[in-house]
């Protein structure tokens, strides 16, 4: 067999593939990356809808954690798939807003993606150590004034980093970068710890992940960004304190595959999706953490990244936080 | 290669890494935002330092090597044959780098086979038979315990996927 | 919750047969795997990684445990059967075990090192169980700059113990720090040396690391000289271990397990040197001290002993602090992490009964090891016949497996091999590769923490000083620089009384 031959014959059989999967989709398991590790917010997000997304889809979904650099190397792995709809990504707020809108460097843009959907909203909560003497966002602005002010995140560009200067900003101090020092850490659960032993002053993240630390009152929660009080956390929504552009400042998850998706694949997501948010034992799983469960078409998904994306891309030209080189 | 000889070599790759380190590889990969306050705080503060003690551990082995005997002992174990063993060496490398591009391709099942023929032949087995029964049997079981078991998405290829 | 209450937790989170046949199924794998020459403790829990994912936190961890224990034995077999240690550890275990076998003694031997092992792992556990909760009481008080004196400590213990050569080692730890500024800087996410790769951005798999600095160097220097390790195994002969040898050597078990304890508790030590300091102390106390590397049953007896006391108590800096200790407990830190288990002073608070559950397991572990060490003694000189040289493949494509299945991704397959072909030049050049991989995973760490702490204080330098804590790794860094430096400048003091005589 000459090399032709076989390439040939691979070209053949690649073709066949191809247009097998456009007959039948899916006709074989399909692997859905998640770009975070296990135990993170996006990863029980992923694995608790893979449950009834499976029974939906009819095939096995494979589950494949690709962690490093905030998500990027993941999505960058569901970028350069085959757009057959056989690797999907489980994007996230950090990887797939938050990143871009601050990192220049990120290896990808939004428009490399088809969203499919967005089907959990988390609420943003901000919280401090109650050895602090900070009861209220107010006393929170008060000490920044004063100086010596720092908040934690999980790492540069997460939702976190952003999340701690974007409220910050709203409530009246100028330069947020200045006043208030950013501590980055490893992860969601270093940046929670930090706030506990006294390393950092304030922390806002998902609040899914400061739940258990407010239900023990090792932290004291003093804002929430929704509209809606989340419950089990006793503190001024965004509403109360009259302030609705901290609304955009949400964690969400969705879908996506690489921007050449058919359309008819993404149709078929949808109508899966559909399917798999409106089990009990999904619901209740995800509410019981704090999640929303809003499942949006892929249109929706797009202009409400979108939006989010234009707002954080405003507020990090303006604070000069974007990362160049 | 005696041990004075290992030290000097040693010694003299050290501070070449450290130069190239300090004048090209950091200067030139490793980028620092304009805005930083504060030179420890810099990202390129720790390469610097690294670099410099790359350099100090060089010198410290060439001081070492210098004024030590020369024994005569040589470190290694001789090999009976070098260019057949540099040969076999190079057959490795090649055999990683196929590896490398098949992986993709054809999948990991069907690299691992040839990987370990491969392999198996390189380094001159006496069960020609057994190694290729193990070649073709461990892929597969690695595969089923990994794919099924684990639930690893085992990359399959474009050709040949098994179920 | 009271300590009975964090025990009953603990025990309804082991209480069930996964829990069990883990545990079994870990010691299991790593006696094998431990007595595979060129596969290791380390290597065998770095492969049994990927299959704990899918499991229970705690079923997973219990099996990574059953593992390392497993695998510090079983590094044992080929040590006393073919001379060859299965694991650095089992180093000292040659010095007696191999001239026992070769008198047709290796059953004995082997009985030896097993009881040997099960006792020091149980005094190991018991240490752990003691001094952890203890430890982590005043935990939290670490932040930034306790952690930062913390590891700067542990980075100079490596210093301390590579091998012949201290600039050797220095060089070697050097290198895995500049390997481990790969990827996205912590501060300001800009790129180091990540030449606009994706991949890279997330810095260097440490698994693909880790095993493409072990185990490929193994097949790298099988290509280079197939036939080196040619060698006959010996038969187990007759004569088992008696109750009266394990009572002669009861006291050196115990010492050997202290020491092991002790060592193992401070991070970055690991098993090999306890087990040489265990086996020269036991010398130095014996009667029969002419007898000792020629066969001696209580040489083998505490060097096994040293090895296991380890074994329990790098756990105590591992759950206590969050610091691995050795390799091996970087690797199973690391299976806490993807199960979203912070190890640390938090754990304490946070998964009280996943902690229980681990001492419960961990006791049990200690027998679980003496039943399957007993079986494996008998049925493993069968499995130790493997041609190496079809062993040599087998251990690539198991690596090529293991090491995808870490992250799904085949760029770490190329991360392993290259730092294969590292490992291999570093084989030549007899530069010890333990402070390259320590380094490698206290090197981030050591960064990060300092500056998180200049960041916190804006740039005070003094916050490095801030308290107790740190004063008191300030000093035992210090000391333990200056006994260095002592030993160095002994030994080029007698190389030189040498060059005098000679």
């Amino acid at each position: 067999m000459t090399l032709k031959t076989i390439f040939t014959m691979g070209a053949f059989a690649a073709g066949l593939t191809a247009t097998a999967a456009l007959a039948e989709y899916p006709e074989r398991p399909i692997n859905m990356i998640i770009p975070y590790g296990a135990g993170g917010a996006t990863d029980i997000s992923a694995r608790t809808i893979a449950e009834p997304l499976g029974t939906a889809v009819g095939k096995p979904l494979v589950m494949a954690n690709v962690t490093g650099a905030g998500g990027a190397t993941g999505s960058v792995a569901v970028q350069n798939a085959n757009p057959d709809g056989y690797t999907m990504l489980f994007a996230r707020v950090g990887s797939h807003s938050v990143g871009p809108a601050m990192k220049a460097t990120l290896p990808y843009t939004l428009d490399d993606f088809r969203f499919v959907t967005v089907y959990e909203i988390n609420p943003v909560a901000c919280a401090v150590n109650p050895s602090s003497g900070i009861e209220s966002m107010e006393d929170l602005i008060e000490k920044v004034k004063e100086g010596g002010v720092s908040y934690s995140s999980s790492g540069v560009g997460s939702l976190l980093h952003l999340a701690g200067a974007m409220v910050l900003r709203d409530f009246g101090i100028e330069d947020p970068l200045e006043a208030a020092a950013h501590i980055p850490l490893k992860g969601g659960g270093a940046a929670a710890t930090a706030v506990l032993n006294g390393t950092a002053t304030f922390i806002c993240t998902n609040s899914s992940a400061l739940a258990s630390f407010v239900a023990n009152e090792q932290l004291t929660p003093i804002l929430v960004t929704t509209a809606e009080p989340v419950p089990g956390f006793d503190a001024p929504t965004s509403a109360d304190v009259g302030k609705p552009q901290l609304e955009q400042l949400v964690g969400w998850t969705g879908i996506a595959g690489p921007a050449d998706l058919p359309d008819d694949v993404a149709e078929k997501w949808g109508a899966w999706m559909e399917t798999a948010t409106k089990d009990e034992e999904f619901l209740e799983k995800m509410t019981s953490r704090g999640s929303v469960i809003e499942l949006m078409s892929p249109e929706e998904a797009d202009d409400f990244i979108e939006t989010q994306y234009n707002t954080f891309r405003k507020l990090v030209d303006e604070l000069g936080m974007r990362v160049e080189g | 290669m005696t041990n004075r000889s290992v030290q000097l070599q040693l010694g003299i790759g050290a501070c070449i890494a450290s130069l190239f380190l300090i004048f090209v590889a950091i200067p030139g990969w490793v980028a620092s935002p304009t805005n930083v306050r504060n030179i420890i705080l810099s990202p390129l503060f720790w390469p610097y330092v690294l670099a410099g003690l790359t350099g100090l551990a060089g010198l410290g082995l060439l001081a070492v090597g210098w004024f030590s005997d020369e024994d005569g002992v040589p470190l290694n174990d001789v090999t009976e044959n070098p260019r057949a063993a540099w040969l076999r060496l190079v057959g490795l490398a090649a055999i990683m780098i196929v590896i490398m591009l098949l992986l993709p391709r054809v999948g990991m099942v069907w690299t691992s086979m040839l990987a370990f023929v491969a392999t198996a032949f390189t380094v001159r087995t006496r069960h020609p038979v057994a190694a290729v029964i193990c070649a073709i049997v461990i892929p597969l079981v690695l595969y089923a315990f990994f794919a099924h078991v684990a639930g690893v998405a085992i990359p399959q290829g474009n050709f040949v996927r098994l179920p | 919750m009271s300590f009975f209450d964090s025990l009953l937790a603990g025990l309804t989170l082991v209480g069930n047969i996964e829990a069990f046949l883990a545990l079994g199924v870990g010691v299991a794998i790593g006696v094998v795997g431990g007595a595979i020459p060129g596969m290791s403790a380390t290597m065998a829990v770095a492969l049994t990684l990927p299959f704990t994912f899918a499991m229970q936190p705690i079923t997973g961890i219990l099996l990574l445990l059953g593992v390392y224990k497993g695998g510090i034995f079983g590094g044992s077999i080929p040590a006393i059967l073919i001379k060859t240690p299965g694991t650095p550890a089992s180093s000292a275990t040659i010095l007696d075990g191999y001239p026992m076998a070769e008198r047709g003694e290796a059953g004995r031997a082997l009985g030896m090192a097993l009881w040997a092992s099960c006792t020091a792992d149980l005094i190991s556990n018991l240490a752990l169980i003691v001094f952890a909760g203890w430890l982590a009481s005043f935990a939290l008080n670490f932040g930034p700059p306790e952690f930062f004196t913390l590891i700067l400590f542990s980075l100079t213990i490596i210093a301390g113990v590579s091998g012949d050569s201290l600039l050797r080692g220095a060089l070697s730890a050097v290198l895995g720090l500049m390997l481990a500024t790969v990827g996205l800087d912590l501060v300001y996410g800009t790129n180091r040396f990540t030449f606009g790769s994706p991949d890279m951005m997330g810095g260097l798999n440490f698994i693909a690391v880790l095993i493409g600095l072990f185990a490929i160097p193994e097949i790298l220097a099988m290509a280079w000289n197939p036939t080196a390790h040619l060698g006959k195994t010996r038969s187990l002969g007759n004569k088992w271990v008696t109750f009266a040898d394990y009572r002669k050597s009861f006291r050196s078990i115990v010492r050997g397990s202290m020491i092991g304890v002790f060592l193992g508790s401070i991070p970055g030590i690991g098993a090999a040197p306890a087990a040489f300091l265990s086996y020269s102390e036991a010398r130095r106390k014996s009667k029969n001290k002419a007898n000792f590397g020629k066969g001696e049953i209580e040489g083998v007896a505490a060097s096994e002993a040293g090895n296991n006391g380890v074994a329990g108590a790098t756990l105590i800096p591992l759950l206590a602090l969050g610091v691995p200790g050795d390799v091996i407990t970087a690797i199973i830190i690391g299976a806490f992490m993807i199960h979203g288990l912070q190890p640390g002073p938090m754990m304490f608070v946070l998964n009280v009964d996943i902690i229980y559950g681990l001492f419960i397991g961990l006791i049990v572990s200690s027998f679980f090891l003496f039943f399957i060490g007993t079986a494996a003694i008998r049925g493993f000189k069968y499995v130790a016949d493997i041609p190496k040289r079809l062993l040599i493949p087998s251990v690539l494509v198991l690596c090529i497996y293991g090491v995808f299945a870490v992250n799904n991704n085949i760029f770490d397959v190329g991360v392993m091999f290259a730092m294969g072909w590292v490992g291999f030049f570093m084989m030549r050049y007899h530069i010890p590769a333990a402070p390259f991989l320590i380094a490698f995973i206290l090197g981030p760490l050591l960064e990060d923490n300092f500056r998180q702490s200049m960041l916190m204080s804006g740039n005070d330098w003094m916050v490095l000083f801030r308290g107790p804590i740190t004063w008191f790794f300030w000093t035992v860094t210090i000391i333990t620089v200056a006994a260095i430096i002592r030993a160095g400048y002994r030994a080029a003091r007698s190389i030189g009384a040498n060059r005098l005589k000679g």
